[in-house]
């Protein structure tokens, strides 16, 4: 086992810089998750990692020996590829066992090691198959079987789980997480899939063009995302933005005349541009009575996917989707919404920076609308 | 008027079996001259009245053709892996690193390939004598020792091989040529065997090179050996269907032993 520091590192091809600048340090034992678009950077900074790219500047340390200079083979690490990338004249066993031939590990101490690792992941009976007799399932394993043959000290993960069905993915996943509960292997995993980046991670990493936006446990990036670009990405349906202005005592007033959480008072000049931002799941549905607290939601369009329905509308002249509970009735008469003052997040408009209300009470609006 | 499917496929049947005819008839004619015996040379019968080995008996007789089919087999089996060795180290330097002037490397080995024989022969020719390769096969396999097109091909190839694989490669401690040896090159059989057979091909055919630079009859190959029957005062026919017909008949064997390999790979490469 080891761990991973990431001093300022950054990687630069011709004159695009993929990798900004990035600093992380991945704790031994730990499950980090790098989670980002496609092309923000998060599978070079992996690659580097692993040895596969060079590193423009900056420095990569595993258990504070700096690598960059290093071979990949002598980095420690073992790479899960996102095609599999298995020898296809090769067979399972054959697979599985190239990194101990090519250390120059005797036979038979070879096939027994082979053996061992695939009783774990339950190939035994495919061992002198070729890659292409396989399933995707079962050459996802035989990928993780090639990685944990070495007993390496970092597992690295380039998409593992992205070419298989969605049934698939699953069971995958939990199997990967079973095998780092019981191999406490540091491990680092890139993903653009947001529900494998909350399940696997203990520490989340969510990148944009070359640059971490945030790091923290799954559920502090969830509940408390530290930028507009953050709150976006996660979640689905993605979470809705509303602009607003801040009036002269700080208030956020949505539409020019709604003022629904006079409670929240930012610390901003008058007439900054902000937007609120609330999760979908985070609405419910209240009377159309003009209570201050609730928002007019003007329903367009009705999902019903079973477990759960989806309502998308507009609010204040802004596309808006709600969630309710499978079990819920929709109104047929308009109605409105309404949401925690603790549920609303509110970004600025420049740059995307989490704003925090200076002054906030705890009380939700619907004590407030009720108060009132 | 439409005509039915069945007559349109027949029509082209036709086409292609008259094609068939058109392209094999010299094959056959020269394989029927060589049974003939010298009286009957010039009919047209399309079977010699009375069919003879004396052309091939003669052919042993007034020259070493085994010895010389020896020699051809010896260079172009030579020409062809050694063509196939450096075609698969230079492709492989090429797809595996990216360095400064790589490109240009690329696109210089691209255009040897145009430049015609004429061009390089005589400096050629300098250069094998000064290195005592005259008259030898050696000199015959030297100057043909790395193609253009074997290089093209493989690095092609070599291009569509998936790079993560080679990466797996990289991560299991695998070195260059290691990774080159063990991983790349198993996978790459069909395009290798495509080089291969152009290769053997091209060389078995070669004339102008071998007739440049070979003295002795018995240092010499099969294409020379044929010129042999060919004099100023008239060519002796029979023997030179015969020799011809022994001078093709491994390429013969060459195309249908590995028939469909021949085909896909002059399909792939595009050429002739």
């Amino acid at each position: 086992m080891a761990s991973i520091n990431i001093r300022s590192v950054s990687k630069t091809y011709g004159k695009t810089l993929a990798v900004n600048g990035i600093d992380l340090h991945v704790e031994d034992g730990a499950f980090v998750v790098i989670l980002g678009p496609s092309g923000c950077g998060k599978s070079t900074l992996l690659r580097m990692i692993a040895g596969l790219e060079d590193i423009t500047s900056g420095e990569i340390a595993v258990d504070e020996k700096v690598v960059n200079d290093l071979q990949p083979a002598k980095r420690g690490c073992a790479m899960v590829f996102q095609n599999y990338a298995l020898y296809p004249h090769m067979t399972v066993a054959q697979n599985i066992g190239y990194a101990l031939k090519v250390s120059g590990i005797a036979r038979r101490d070879r096939d027994e090691r082979v053996a061992r690792i695939a009783s774990t992941l339950g190939l035994t009976h495919l061992l002198d198959r070729k890659p292409s007799q396989l399933s995707g399932g079962q050459r996802q394993r035989v990928a993780m079987g090639r990685a944990m043959v070495r007993s390496p000290g970092i597992f690295l993960f380039d998409e593992p789980l992205s070419n298989l069905d969605a049934q698939l993915r699953i069971q995958m996943r939990l199997e990967i997480k079973r095998l780092h509960r019981e191999l406490r292997t540091t491990s680092v995993f890139v993903t653009h899939d947001q529900v494998e980046a909350m399940t696997l991670a203990d520490k989340l990493v969510v990148m944009n063009g070359g640059r971490i936006e945030q790091a923290g446990s799954p559920s502090e990036v969830f509940r408390k995302p530290q930028s507009r670009f953050v709150a976006n990405f996660l979640g689905s349906p993605p979470m809705n933005f509303l602009p607003a202005t801040i009036d002269g005592s700080g208030r956020a007033v949505i539409g020019g005349n709604l003022v629904p959480w006079p409670q929240l008072v930012f610390d901003l000049p008058r007439g900054t541009r902000i937007e609120l931002a609330f999760r979908p799941g985070s609405a419910v549905v209240a009377p159309l009575d003009g209570a201050s607290a609730a928002l007019p939601f003007a329903l367009e369009l009705t999902e019903d996917l079973g477990t759960e329905h989806h309502l998308h509308g507009k609010v204040a002249g802004t596309a808006v989707a709600i969630t309710l509970p499978a079990g819920k009735n929709i109104p047929a008469t308009p109605f409105a919404i309404a949401i925690a003052s603790e549920d609303m997040h509110a970004f600025q408009v420049e740059g995307g920076q989490r704003v925090a209300p200076s002054r906030a009470t705890p009380e939700t609006i619907m004590k407030h609308g009720a108060a009132a | 008027m439409t005509t039915s499917p069945n007559t349109r496929r027949f029509a082209a049947h036709l086409v292609m079996i008259g094609l068939s005819a058109l392209a094999i008839f010299p094959v056959y004619w020269m394989v029927q001259t060589s049974f003939r015996p010298e009286s009957e040379v010039f009919s047209t019968a399309l079977w010699p009245a009375t069919p003879t080995l004396e052309n091939y008996r003669r052919v042993i007789e007034v020259m070493p053709i085994f010895g010389i089919l020896w020699n051809t087999v010896l260079m172009a089996a030579a020409t062809t892996a050694a063509q196939v060795v450096t075609g698969l180290l230079a492709a492989w330097a090429l797809v595996r690193w990216r360095f400064p002037g790589g490109r240009l490397a690329h696109s210089l080995i691209a255009l040897s390939w145009l430049v015609p024989f004429q061009v390089v022969m005589i400096p050629n020719y300098v250069l094998a004598t000064r290195l005592g390769l005259l008259d030898t096969i050696a000199g015959l396999v030297v100057p043909n020792a790395a193609a253009a097109f074997a290089v093209l091909v493989l690095y092609n190839a070599m291009r569509g091989f998936p790079r993560e694989v080679v990466e797996a490669a990289r991560m299991d401690g695998a070195g260059s040529l290691r990774t080159l040896i063990e991983v790349v090159i198993p996978n790459l059989r069909a395009p290798i065997a495509s080089v291969s057979i152009l290769c053997f091909i091209s060389a078995w055919n070669e004339y102008f090179w071998p007739l440049l630079l070979i003295r002795k009859i018995e240092n010499s190959v099969v294409q020379i050996g044929l010129q042999f029957f060919m004099s100023q005062e008239g060519n002796d026919w029979g023997l030179l269907m015969a020799a011809a017909t022994l001078a093709s008949l491994p390429i013969l064997l060459i195309y249908l032993v590995l028939q469909r390999q021949v085909v896909e790979s002059f399909m792939k490469s595009g050429i002739r």
